[in-house]
């Protein structure tokens, strides 16, 4: 499988009346020169009509690999199969969720299905959000908060029937959520489609390319169960098994929780700089070169989740520090 | 100089190649039965090739997408496509449309002394050949496959969750049972003898049941996904994909349960990822993930011949002449071969 040709697959996520649909006709509309199929749930808000529009039924099962959050989308693995085989080689291929579900499953189903791993890869979720109802929505639905923690892009929409101090409330409410998403600023998600599509937002080389402001070391305890992140720093190297048993254990346990996580580590006594990100339980790590000459090395994680602040993660990273 | 063993040996073209057609279509094939003489394979851009010996291979443009699936009813040939459309087709080009979906794509065909089943989606729609209206078939969940006994009195139907078995009882009304496992049922058959029901599932395993006492019981050990498996010389064997090797089940007697498979290895430790009999003989054709395709005798690992060497594009089609003279082989490119199988 050499130089093996893999087609990016973007997962648009929003609740309903955030502009998913305004965003998918842009996309099939727009004098691009681009192939882009589109998989749309056939309880879509309205419909689109175009030959590279394929309906699915998002079907949500559960693997039988003894991972008991581990499920993926049976009908996502039969169409992403099916488009393969087109005479015609896609660009791009994104996929809409429905506003109530939750995008776990569908970049679960990139990890779990060798097939789709191999001809197709996970390019980013693009979560948009409607600015004017996004706070409340947020209070009232779990579904939008997790939408926003799961995002690599979020297209805050709708900014021209908003004040602006009140974009910067609802910015920073996503921010508290998700300290790493891309947010954008939109009115009828007018953001350039560059932007937008094949970000290659989950390789392990961007997460170094995009190097995180987000990774400092700032946070405030809140005891409810909002989603929110936690984010950890060590300038001193760590002990590489003492890390593996207590992340692995971490997401052996708490992978349900823990909805995503990213990091570039430092472990004593290796060259190489290791980057690994994950979603729930599910991670993907390796080392990724060496340290850069003209930068200082450290360890950064960042989680985002439910109920972090019972899983003593501060303790749990601290006694992985070498001795 | 040293020798990778995992780099597949520059073959010359194999005696079959050769004396064979071999056409870089470019676009993957999809499928491919045998009717009579004839081999109709179809495409990833809709078209159909109709294979014969002695005439130039026939070219139709049948569906405005992928050939998701194809099957023989007859003389004529059965195909879904991902433009919705159901067609039955004959060998002089003949195109009818049985039905159209719209937007929803025709997963699976199947068909029985004339009677015709489709499925889209969640639901199976079957076609009595003395009427003209379907009768559907619902399911809690998309349907992974479809499978006729060798009889035609029982459908099965898998899907998530496990197998539902259809059966038309003396008031010709539909009854069904249902086989439960957890996990999502791919491709279904029944054994020839019809007493096993055989599905290979998302997880890299298969899962049997005895059909007289529902007893059930799983196959595994593979590397990869069943997206293939056959059974063999009526049901002596029940040969599978998704390992390095071809790993062939026993079915005679009392069945596989606590017995050891027969794997037979290729050179190159290529995933296998394509299985057809060789019909009425205790042999497979075995295609793998570089395109190479060998025919085996069980019985005999030593007994394994080439018959087209290595073009870098999973096999996803192989089907042989009702008179066992020539072979069809496809693969994800659409590089095909079509050669007679037996020496001048």
């Amino acid at each position: 499988m050499e130089n093996k040709h893999q087609v990016p697959v973007t997962v648009l996520t929003g609740f309903l009346g955030a502009g998913k649909t305004t965003l998918l006709n842009r996309i099939l509309t727009e004098q691009h020169g681009q192939k882009y199929a589109v998989i749309v749930n056939e309880f879509g808000e309205q419909g689109i009509d175009n030959d590279l529009v394929v309906d699915a039924d998002e079907e949500v099962f559960e693997m039988n690999n003894g991972c008991i959050c581990c499920t993926v989308r049976g009908d996502l693995i039969r169409i992403l199969s099916g488009l393969m085989k087109r005479a015609d080689k896609l660009d791009a291929i994104i996929v809409e969720t429905t506003g109530l579900a939750d995008p776990a499953p569908v970049a679960q189903t990139f990890f779990v299905d060798q097939d789709v791993a191999n001809k197709t890869k996970l390019d980013a979720i693009v979560t948009v959000a409607d600015a004017v109802h996004l706070s409340s929505q947020i209070e009232d639905h779990h579904e939008a908060e997790e939408q926003i923690a799961f995002g690599d892009v979020i297209l805050l929409n709708k900014i021209d029937l908003v004040k602006d101090e009140n974009i910067d409330v609802v910015t920073k409410r996503i921010r508290k959520i998700n300290p790493f998403a891309k947010i954008i600023k939109t009115t009828k998600c007018g953001a350039p489609l560059k932007e937008i599509l094949n970000l290659d937002a989950f390789s392990l080389k961007r997460i170094l390319e995009v190097e995180p402001d987000f990774l400092e070391s700032d946070h405030d305890h809140e005891h409810d169960d909002d989603v929110t992140s936690l984010s950890f720093v060590s300038d001193k190297p760590l002990d590489m098994e003492k890390f593996q048993n207590w992340f692995g254990k971490l997401l052996q346990t708490k992978g349900q929780d823990i909805m995503r996580t990213k990091g570039i580590l430092d472990f004593k006594g290796e060259n190489d700089r290791y980057v690994f990100q994950g979603v729930h339980m599910l991670m993907d790590a390796s080392p990724m070169g060496k340290w850069p000459d003209d930068k200082e090395r450290s360890s950064r994680l960042v989680f985002i989740g439910r109920n972090l602040e019972t899983m003593n993660l501060k303790e749990g990273f601290e006694a992985c520090k070498s001795e | 100089m040293t020798t990778d063993l995992n780099q597949f040996p520059q073959l010359d073209k194999t005696k079959f190649e050769q004396r064979g057609i071999q056409l870089e279509i470019g676009v993957p094939v999809t499928c491919a039965v045998s009717i009579g003489n004839y081999i109709a394979a179809g495409f990833g851009d809709g078209t159909i090739r109709i294979f014969s010996s002695g005439e130039k291979h026939k070219t139709l443009k049948a569906h405005k997408g992928v050939i998701l699936c194809m099957a023989k009813d007859g003389d004529n040939i059965l195909t879904g496509g991902d433009d919705g459309y159901f067609l039955k087709i004959s060998l002089n080009g003949e195109i009818n449309e049985v039905t159209n979906f719209g937007s929803r794509w025709v997963d699976h065909v199947a068909a029985h002394n004339g009677n015709l089943v489709c499925s889209s989606g969640k639901v199976v729609y079957y076609w009595d050949k003395n009427k003209k209206e379907p009768k559907s078939l619902n399911h809690d969940s998309t349907i992974g496959g479809l499978a006729f006994d060798a009889k035609g009195r029982r459908l099965a139907v898998s899907r998530y969750g496990g197998v539902t078995v259809w059966k038309k009882d003396y008031s010709n009304k539909w009854k069904s049972t249902k086989l439960d496992w957890k996990g999502s049922h791919n491709k279904v058959s029944f054994s020839p003898d019809g007493k096993y029901l055989v599905t290979s599932m998302q997880e890299n395993v298969l899962r049997c049941w005895r059909l007289k006492d529902k007893l059930d019981f799983a196959m595994s050990g593979y590397g990869s996904k069943v997206k293939s498996f056959a059974f063999i010389h009526d049901t002596s064997y029940l040969a599978t994909s998704g390992a390095i090797d071809a790993i062939c089940w026993p079915f005679d007697g009392e069945g596989p349960m606590g017995r050891k498979p027969i794997c037979l290895p290729y050179i190159g430790n290529k995933q296998v990822t394509f299985i057809e009999p060789f019909p009425d003989e205790k042999a497979i054709f075995a295609g793998l993930s570089d395109g190479s395709v060998f025919l085996s005798q069980i019985e005999n690992e030593n007994n394994t011949i080439i018959i087209r060497s290595f073009t870098g594009s999973e096999v996803s089609a192989i089907a042989m002449t009702d008179d066992k003279s020539s072979i069809f082989i496809g693969d994800m490119s659409g590089n095909t071969l079509w050669t007679s199988i037996w020496d001048q």
